[in-house]
């Protein structure tokens, strides 16, 4: 089955001042294996990524958007 | 004590609050960060290489620029 099993989160992020923050957690995080995209929004203060779930959960994205320096925390807690 | 001085790529609050807290979390941390100068300055019983892997964490490009001794 070469179908992914690609899944959409949003986690909040707190901290995040300028462009240079977003661009940072954007590269970093994208370059994680199993992430397709990542949208980081400064106004919104979160990060939108789509990710294998085979390969990352919600819990390891979080962890390495806290590990940056950031406060991440898990927007909704779909099933 | 011999202070160890890093450079790392900030450019805003954002980016020196995040050095500050990866710092804090490695426990036990005394520092100066000069965000104008990019500069990162800690006293700390950690082991250099620890210290920029740490800073490092934050996705920004970081160097040892060396030992700063305290008048």
């Amino acid at each position: 089955n070469l179908k992914m099993a690609a899944k959409s989160i949003v986690i909040d992020v707190e901290g995040m001042t300028c462009n240079s923050c977003v661009q940072t957690i954007e590269q970093h995080v994208g370059q994680m294996n199993g992430v397709h995209n990542i949208k980081v929004s400064l106004e919104d203060k979160n990060a939108v990524i789509i990710y294998d779930s085979k390969l990352q959960t919600p819990a390891t994205l979080q962890e390495a958007i806290y590990d940056m320096g950031f406060d991440a925390t898990l927007a909704d807690s779909n099933p | 004590f011999q202070k160890h001085e890093f450079f790392v790529d900030m450019t805003c609050e954002g980016c020196s609050n995040a050095v500050t807290r990866v710092l804090h979390r490695l426990g036990g941390e005394s520092f100066d960060i000069d965000l104008p100068n990019k500069k990162v300055c800690i006293d700390s019983e950690h082991s250099v290489d620890t210290l920029l892997e740490t800073l490092k964490k934050t996705g920004k490009n970081a160097s040892y620029l060396g030992e700063k001794s305290t008048q």
